[in-house]
């Protein structure tokens, strides 16, 4: 009966496919949805490719997803990816229902999936992931995750016990997850720009695991990213596996480095923050000159590394893949950059990154904050406790000219940046996101940062488009100040 | 004026290390920050004006109920005596009998029960597969004048509580739950020993309510910082959380 039912799931699933695309409706979830409220254990019967790559944590797991598909993609690889849908059981079903046929036969062999924290408990009773790359767990949505060590716990008790789950040594939180499972661990020795003291409202683990002391850091990047010890018992990090060093951002390159210890975890502090002698080296262009993306970037060659490539297979595999640029995109207009940056609205930790990088990035700028939960707007009211979280100070800076704030919780925004140390004068609000982009003073090279969350995506994207259309309109049809380019 | 801010490295969930910062910056009091491995300056000094403790994980709750226990005689005495104390979140279950978890899938193995200080009569049951969120309207009676003050604010939990005797409420609601599925108040007040499940950055939301309690502790001239936006956000959310159609659970 099972079977039958699957079955009958899967067509009214693929007839959903084709319905959407004549009725020209973009219902990513939609094929998974029909399918799990036919069949809720539609995921048992689906015919999955053999090698599954699972993605999860707080941040960064889209980028990493998709890195990860490009990656293969270079290597030959055409994997099943979630990519254009959503990372919770419907639209993991979604994606296995486009990888088979009508006869139910997958089509691939490997699959790279982005999945949600809370939905192990959904997803993995019906699939274990071969390998499973934890990127981070800090602070997220309030309403649904609770607090990191929630989450670790949840994946422990989910992530089935077959999977190598490739975990972060330099977040404490992360790095605990499913002590029983094959781990392997990677970080980033010291680097410029480090600091031995947490310079940011979020601190995710103040406190020894082990005996409760106040924890330590040889050196920290942001929150409790870096690499702790316990003065008091001796507690320390794990040590590295896999792990970056030489960290260059002038000649945008790193090393990476694989340990002896691979897995075992045998080498003592002595040996320094790799695991045993290094047995593998290999120099890597930098993606991103943010830490943040340092961090997905050697994510992602321990990841291959654990799925059994060789450092120079990954190195080639990268060659020529990026961040998407919904995610963080640039544009010279003229004299002007417009830049789209993600900033997940409710998630006190990735604006506090967002806020910084902006901090550290010369030049003069203007930011239209648009990362507001529009979706509550009508409903309900969006939860502001993580503007308390979250390192609005970044912002008071005085080469920042203008911050344009709209609608419900524009008033917030604004009530805590004043709070922040940002000058009122530098605070504009609007009630509308449009009338934004008129404000704005399009000085002699400005930056102008559009900030938009995932429930403010398509605002982000739409303002971008206006912002840019606005420069040209306003200087010139090329942004230059000079009609037609002359 | 001094505020003292118990076990701030383990009890800052949700931005509540704000109330602190405000109390901070509008009076430019001096703040003792006591960590889990010092004795709480309360329990020595009769000095301290303010006792604030925020929302917390939940092996936190046991680590500070452990810090706690050996001085629980010690702190009814303080609040008898009139200490006051402000508690918010998840952080007042410490004071009642016992949490009993009820989802036990997430405990690996541990004992599902904590026992809490007992100092007030409630007890707590904890689901960690089932997350509450609500917004929260209620109002907050001043002592000694008629006037009540309307309060903002946000619930997030995964606990339930129970009173096992009577206990008075710090807010009365309009909206929103409070801290028992059914029933009309919020949170605990005796003598000046105040706590709530309202989670946040309670007193950065609600001007009235922190103008009150500093007068309260002794301030005679009330300015708070960046005063005017404070008003200008409250009064937006209060006009929001009083609209009929507006959602209130998520």
């Amino acid at each position: 009966m099972g079977r039958i039912r699957f079955y009958f799931a899967l067509w009214a699933a693929k007839l959903s496919v084709v319905a959407l695309k004549i009725t020209r409706h973009n219902g990513t979830n939609f094929p998974g949805v029909v399918a799990l409220r036919l069949c809720p254990d539609f995921l048992k019967y689906i015919q999955k490719p053999e090698r599954i790559v699972g993605v999860t944590g707080t941040n960064g797991k889209t980028t990493a997803t998709n890195m990860a598909r490009d990656m293969l993609a270079n290597m030959g690889v055409n994997a099943l990816c979630n990519s254009t849908g959503s990372n919770i059981a419907t639209g993991i079903s979604t994606a296995f229902i486009s990888g088979v046929g009508l006869s139910g036969k997958c089509r691939y062999d490997t699959a790279v999936l982005e999945i949600d924290e809370r939905s192990a408990k959904n997803l993995f009773p019906y699939f274990a992931p071969d390998y499973l790359l934890v990127m981070n767990l800090s602070r997220d949505s309030i309403m649904r995750n609770g607090h990191p060590e929630y989450i670790r716990d949840f994946l422990t008790t989910y992530i089935p016990k077959s999977t190598k789950v490739i975990l972060n040594a330099d977040d404490l939180i992360a790095s605990s997850v499913s002590p029983d499972n094959q781990r392997f661990f990677y970080g980033i020795s010291r680097m410029e720009g480090d600091r031995t003291e947490v310079p940011n409202l979020i601190s995710d683990l103040q406190i020894c695991p082990r005996c409760s002391g106040k924890l330590k850091y040889e050196y920290i990047r942001y929150s409790n990213i870096g690499r702790a010890y316990c003065p008091d018992c001796g507690y320390t990090a794990p040590e590295y596996d896999g792990g970056a060093s030489s960290v260059d951002l002038e000649n945008m390159k790193f090393r990476y480095t694989l340990y002896q210890g691979v897995h075992s975890q045998g080498a003592t502090t002595s040996d320094g923050p790799g695991a045993g002698e290094a047995v593998d080296s290999l120099e890597f262009p930098v993606m991103n000159a943010s830490v943040f993306n340092i961090y997905n970037q050697v994510a992602e060659i321990s990841l291959f590394h654990v799925m059994g490539y060789s450092l120079e297979e990954i190195r080639k595999a990268m060659d020529g893949v990026g961040i998407t640029k919904s995610r963080l995109g640039t544009e010279q207009v003229g004299d002007k950059t417009v830049i789209n940056f993600l900033c997940k609205e409710k998630n006190a930790y990735a604006a506090s990154r967002v806020f910084e990088r902006i901090h550290q990035i010369d030049g003069d700028k203007e930011i239209l904050m648009y990362n507001s939960c529009i979706g509550d707007t009508h409903h309900w009211s969006e939860n502001v406790c993580w503007m308390y979280d979250a390192d609005f100070e970044f912002l008071a800076d005085d080469r920042i000219k203008q911050i344009v704030v709209y609608g419900d919780r524009g008033l917030d925004l604004k009530f805590r940046m004043l709070l922040a140390g940002v000058d009122e004068s530098v605070i504009t609000y609007v009630e509308k996101p449009e009338e934004g982009i008129d404000k704005l003073k399009l000085f002699p090279n400005d930056n102008i940062y559009i900030l938009y969350g995932t429930d403010s995506f398509d605002l982000g994207m739409k303002t971008r488009r206006q912002v840019i259309d606005h420069i040209k309109a306003c200087e010139g049809n090329d942004g230059t100040g000079k009609e037609d380019g002359r | 004026m001094i505020v003292e801010s118990l076990y701030p490295e383990v009890a800052d969930l949700y931005g509540e290390l704000g109330n602190v910062m405000y109390l901070q910056r509008s009076t430019g009091c001096q703040v003792i920050e006591t960590g889990l491995n010092q004795e709480p300056a309360f329990l020595t000094r009769d000095d301290i004006d303010l006792v604030y403790m925020g929302t917390m994980t939940e092996r936190a709750q046991e680590l500070v109920i452990e810090r706690l226990e050996p001085h629980k005689e010690e702190i009814i005495q303080s609040i008898e005596n009139g200490q006051r104390f402000l508690i918010t979140g998840n952080a007042l279950e410490i004071f009642g009998k016992e949490i009993e978890d009820r989802d036990p899938e997430l405990l690996g193995g541990r004992d599902p029960v904590t026992r809490g200080l007992g100092i007030f009569g409630f007890h707590t049951e904890r689901r960690m597969l089932h997350r509450f969120n609500s917004l929260f309207h209620g109002m907050f009676q001043a002592q000694g004048t008629q006037e009540a003050i309307d309060i903002v604010g946000f619930n997030s939990q995964f606990t339930q509580s129970f009173r096992d005797e009577e206990l008075k409420p710090l807010f009365s609601i309009v909206r929103g739950r409070g801290f028992e599925p059914e029933g009309s108040g919020e949170g605990i007040r005796y003598r000046n020993f105040m706590a709530t499940y309202i989670i946040g950055p309670l007193l950065v939301l609600n001007p009235l309510f922190t103008k009150y309690l500093l007068q309260e502790m002794g301030e005679k001239e009330v300015s708070l910082a960046c005063e005017e936006a404070a008003f200008a956000a409250y009064e937006k959310r209060l006009q929001e959380y009083s609209e009929p159609d507006r959602g209130f659970v998520y």
